[in-house]
């Protein structure tokens, strides 16, 4: 019915994409570009246009339209129209503002069937209705905000030269977060952070509410944030609801948290809330004395000291339930268990211990939270690894410190990360062009870049916190503190493919030379130092840390395929001869640079001595770091491996896991290590294979190309 | 598309480890290097020269291991030559010596001592007794080092292994069916191996010091049967198996055959055993401290 054929004197009645059909008027051109122009003004700091330009090309769209004898108009068409026009006529900063964002249909089919490259840009997104809903959704996110920033920033991040990570959320969700649970054991629980739309509870009297609420609080916590939610100190602060029950009931209530957390299958476009919580075996030094926190109160006659037993109890619960796995025999891959190792755990609490290694031998679930080395602030602070490795912390200096641990007005900690930029440090050593002096200078230029961008990512956030629109994070229930605090987030940059910028530099890999070593070591300390003045220079943490590089090792390696092809093809790791004759077709290849400043995955050397080179780089990257063991064995002995602990967390390593493979049969139930095409028991070719990837564990048939080529070329402590 | 199955547990002596390409000390192989800029670690010592010079070891690889030395971490030394020729070996590859896989013991003993990982150095192989100088030289270095020290062994060696069994503390046995000629025969694959040596070796070890890792691994239509079970049950317990494993000095694990490891094509084509079947067995051993090893269970599991 809309395409009314006319004689060309007057163009065809237009489709909106409002939802109408309307004849056409250019005046509503020239409307629509005074009001949506203005927006230069705020993104770009530029007048907006001007009346009689406005006037001007809507009479030339007309005339254009008309010129064409169409025999059907729509609003996107017409738009695209005025955007030819205002190019032009120089307008190009209004086109970005005037455009429209979305996809090809041919995208938007491709997605509906779980197909093409955004479909594994994250392993932890599963293919079902609100998934496909969600990567739509991202997709015109990310246009826009690229759109929205500066253009130099938004070229570097399009470029390759640094990566804006979890950029569909750049302009409404700050990264992640570890939460303090005495909070909502002290103020109770409002999922949506206003009280409006959701029911209000008040603190939890019982250990199930208690249990749920922490369940919902991660729930509710990742509606306003990218990335992954956790609980620091959660057996210390869970303690308090335990006093009254049994071994049993205990591990009833670590059952069900486990279940919970692995079956509110809701976050963001249907997916399990990446989570992770920190399992102390004791009570830190530092909680000794603390009041306790929950049932609404802050204990007068109670500290943290006198449940050690309890958190105990907790802690052991929790690993046997990891260890049984879920009704099938497989493994619980979140919340993440960060096991916490301290000296006197080694002596008081080898029970734990031994399950946490157990856990590691079984399914590989287990991750180590090393806080024997003394960079990582001893016994007198807060700190904590989460979400793909990340790592925070407050010092017991500052002033707040002791009222957080006191719990005073409701002050509490608040740690983790405001956002991520990733440096390409290959694309740094390219620059280079080999040159020492020149390559810091470029790693200070893309550094301030991606400081830059953070402070544009701050003060947004900053915004939308300040209006209520990240309601979980601001919320102040009965005139508590906000329950975080956006100062205390870091603002992390990144970096990957150190390993590639040494052997561009000195013509050997990481593994192959101490020169590399040094070298490698030398623009970290560079780096940490940039970092330094960055916080003076703005008063805010910065920190630095190994970005785990799910997408990014792939897409750096793939933009260098395209810019430096003839510097890259040499580094990139992967198949890149196989992958060249596709680069124009997609981006999902099998190539990557390696992670952070981590060892080639492929690089045959005995596990001791890349944890030599390795566990150096550890006290400078103070914002996370993560050293793998590829366990190669199918059944890796945990008595062992419990020694093997022992060993690692005499170094300077913060963090590790061990990754096994695992492969279930979902014909006849089989679930055992290794990797394999058929089910070693029934033959049986409907398998699932389970591994590590960057920071967690998934399904291998999700991960992208690269991830998938790294997992072929992981070099495991055991081959066959 | 995935890499090949690895698993453990049926190779010659026992190994858990098959050694394949994941040496450390084989010279230029350089698989860190993506562009073969040469490997780590030093030249594995191949002079050329055929026969054991002094301080020189047929021994191609080295790996670090978490399966091999019960409950600890554990560097693997794998001395090449066997004098069995088991159709179902994981580490056939080391059967024969040859002058390249000549490897100098001081290099050996550099990449124990810079290891600081490990608690224990086991030597699997190929058959470990047949070089018993090396292995001594070993031996007291890995003790000097404060490490544990374990050898594998086909059970063919009883004479070298008692010289050896005061500076061991673990002998892991590989009891291939149970202890009669014929069916040794039929299942190593030379036509005199003495299961009389065998029996010698067991001997040996369960009157020793030593920790006793006895083990088998289980192969359908080969050993999985009530008749050898029930044969071997009473062989150890005639031995004192059940006095030394009632002080926890010895166990018998039941290992998981994985056919895709096998050098022989019709090993190949076989059936992993199933847990149950493994279980089974265990019940007609008739002895304390039985364990499995399968990868749906894991390492030494109680049966």
């Amino acid at each position: 019915m809309t395409e009314t054929i006319l004689n060309g004197r007057s163009p065809p009645a237009v489709r909106r994409s409002d939802g109408v059909i309307v004849p056409f008027d250019k005046g509503l051109i020239v409307k629509s570009l005074l009001k949506e122009t203005q927006l230069v003004k705020v993104v770009y700091g530029i007048p907006p246009m001007k009346e009689e330009d406005a006037i001007r090309i809507a009479d030339e769209v007309e005339e254009e339209i008309k010129s064409m004898r169409l025999k059907m108009l729509s609003g996107p068409l017409i738009r695209e129209l005025v955007n030819v026009k205002l190019l032009e006529h120089g307008f190009a900063s209004h086109r970005n503002v005037y455009t429209r964002v979305g996809m090809p249909l041919y995208e938007v089919y491709l997605i509906d069937n779980s197909q093409g490259y955004e479909s594994r840009e994250n392993a932890n997104l599963q293919p079902n209705p609100e998934t496909f809903h969600k990567k739509k959704a991202d997709f015109l996110s990310k246009e826009s905000y690229l759109l929205i920033l500066p253009p130099h920033i938004a070229d570097a991040h399009l470029r390759g030269d640094i990566h804006l990570h979890d950029l569909e959320y750049w302009g409404t969700r700050p990264f992640c977060q570890d939460w303090d649970l005495r909070y909502f054991f002290h103020y109770g629980l409002m999922p949506d952070g206003t009280g409006t739309h959701t029911s209000v509870a008040g603190p939890a009297k019982h250990a199930e509410v208690a249990i749920l609420h922490a369940a919902k609080v991660l729930g509710a916590a990742q509606t306003n944030f990218a990335g992954g939610q956790g609980f620091f100190n959660f057996t210390v602060f869970m303690a308090p609801y335990l006093m009254d029950f049994s071994d049993e009931e205990i591990h009833q209530l670590a059952q069900m948290f486990l279940y919970e957390m692995t079956q509110l299958y809701v976050a963001r476009g249907g997916q399990p809330v990446f989570s992770s919580i920190q399992v102390e075996s004791g009570v830190p030094k530092v909680w000794q004395d603390a009041p306790v926190v929950s049932h609404g109160k802050v204990w007068k006659d109670l500290r943290y000291g006198d449940l050690e037993g309890k958190v105990h109890d907790f802690a052991l619960a929790l690993l046997d339930e990891y260890l049984k796995g879920d009704a099938v025999g497989k493994m619980f891959n979140f919340p993440k268990p960060e096991v916490v190792l301290r000296s006197r755990y080694w002596n008081e609490y080898e029970d734990v211990m031994t399950r946490a290694a157990q856990l590691s031998a079984k399914f590989g679930s287990t991750y180590y939270d090393n806080m024997i080395p003394s960079y990582r602030g001893g016994e007198e602070s807060v700190s904590c690894f989460q979400c793909c490795a990340y790592a925070f912390s407050e010092d017991g200096k500052s002033e707040s410190f002791q009222r957080k641990i006191m719990f005073e007005d409701g002050a509490h900690f608040s740690m983790g990360s405001l956002q991520v930029v990733t440096l390409n440090l290959p694309r740094i050593a390219y620059k280079s062009g080999g040159d020492d002096a020149k390559l810091i200078e470029e790693l200070q230029r893309s550094m301030s870049i991606a400081k830059e961008a953070i402070l544009i990512k701050d003060r947004l956030m900053r915004t939308q916190y300040e209006r209520g629109l990240i309601p979980f994070a601001s919320q102040r229930p009965r005139g508590a503190p906000p329950a975080v605090d956006l100062d205390n987030l870091s603002m992390t940059i990144g970096f990957t493919g150190m390993n590639e910028v040494v052997e561009y530099m000195t013509g050997y890999q990481l593994h192959e030379h101490p020169s590399a070593q040094k070298l490698a070591l030398r623009i970290l300390i560079e780096m940490d130092r940039i970092r330094g003045a960055f916080c003076e220079e703005t008063g805010r943490k910065f920190s630095i840390a190994r970005t785990p590089a799910e997408s990014v090792a792939q897409r750096f390696a793939v933009s260098d395929l395209i810019h430096y092809p003839k510097l890259a093809r040499d580094l990139i790791k992967g198949d890149v001869s196989g992958s060249l004759p596709a680069l124009g077709e997609t981006k999902d290849l099998p190539v990557y640079y390696t992670n952070g400043s981590h060892v080639n995955v492929s690089a045959n050397v005995p596990l001791d001595q890349r944890l030599e080179i390795e566990h150096r780089f550890f006290p400078i990257l103070k914002g996370g770091d993560i050293f793998h063991v590829w366990l190669g064995e199918a059944n890796p002995d945990p008595e062992a491996l419990l020694k093997l602990n022992r060993k690692i967390s005499q170094s300077w390593i913060g963090y590790w896991s061990h990754t096994k493979d695992i492969t279930m049969c979902r014909s006849c139930g089989y679930v055992g290590g290794g990797l394999y095409e058929k089910c070693p028991t029934c033959s049986s070719t409907s398998i699932k294979s389970y591994s590590r990837i960057t920071g967690y564990y998934q399904d291998v048939s999700s991960w992208n190309a690269a991830k998938r080529q790294e997992l072929r070329d992981r070099y495991r402590i055991k081959l066959s | 598309m995935l890499p090949k199955g690895r698993s453990s547990g049926t190779g010659t002596g026992s190994s858990s480890h098959s050694p394949g390409d994941a040496s450390h000390m084989s010279a230029g192989r350089g698989r860190g290097s993506a562009r073969g800029r040469g490997g780590h670690g030093g030249g594995g010592g191949a002079d050329g020269r055929a026969g054991s010079a002094k301080g020189k070891v047929y021994a191609p690889e080295l790996t670090f291991s978490l399966c091999d030395y019960p409950g600890e971490p554990s560097c693997v030394v794998f001395f090449s030559g066997c004098n069995f020729d088991c159709g179902y070996c994981q580490n056939w590859r080391l059967k024969k010596q040859s002058p390249d896989q000549l490897a100098d013991l001081r290099e050996i003993e550099e990449a124990l001592r810079r290891n600081t990982l490990i608690t224990a150095c086991k030597v699997s192989g190929g058959e470990p007794l047949l070089q018993p100088k090396a292995l001594a030289e070993l031996a007291s270095c890995a003790r000097s080092l404060g490490l544990k020290f374990g050898v594998d062994t086909n059970g063919s060696r009883p004479t070298e292994l008692g010289s050896l069994i005061p500076i061991l503390d673990l002998v892991s046995v590989d009891v291939k069916t149970k202890l009669d000629d014929r069916e040794y025969r039929r299942i190593t694959g030379v036509s005199l191996p003495r299961a009389e040596d065998v029996r010698k070796t067991l001997a040996t070890v369960i009157a020793s010091g030593a920790y006793a890792d006895l083990r088998m691994v289980v192969i359908p239509g080969y050993n999985d049967t009530r008749d050898v079970a029930e044969s071997i049950g009473g062989d150890l317990r005639s031995m004192g198996y059940i006095e030394k494993a009632g002080k926890g000095g010895a166990s018998f694990t039941l290992v998981e055959f994985v056919p895709e490891n096998a050098e022989g094509e019709g090993f190949r084509k076989l059936s992993p055993p199933p847990v149950e079947r493994l279980k089974q067995i265990a019940c007609w051993l008739g002895i304390p401290r039985v364990m499995i090893r399968h990868r749906s269970l894991g390492f030494m599991v109680p049966a």
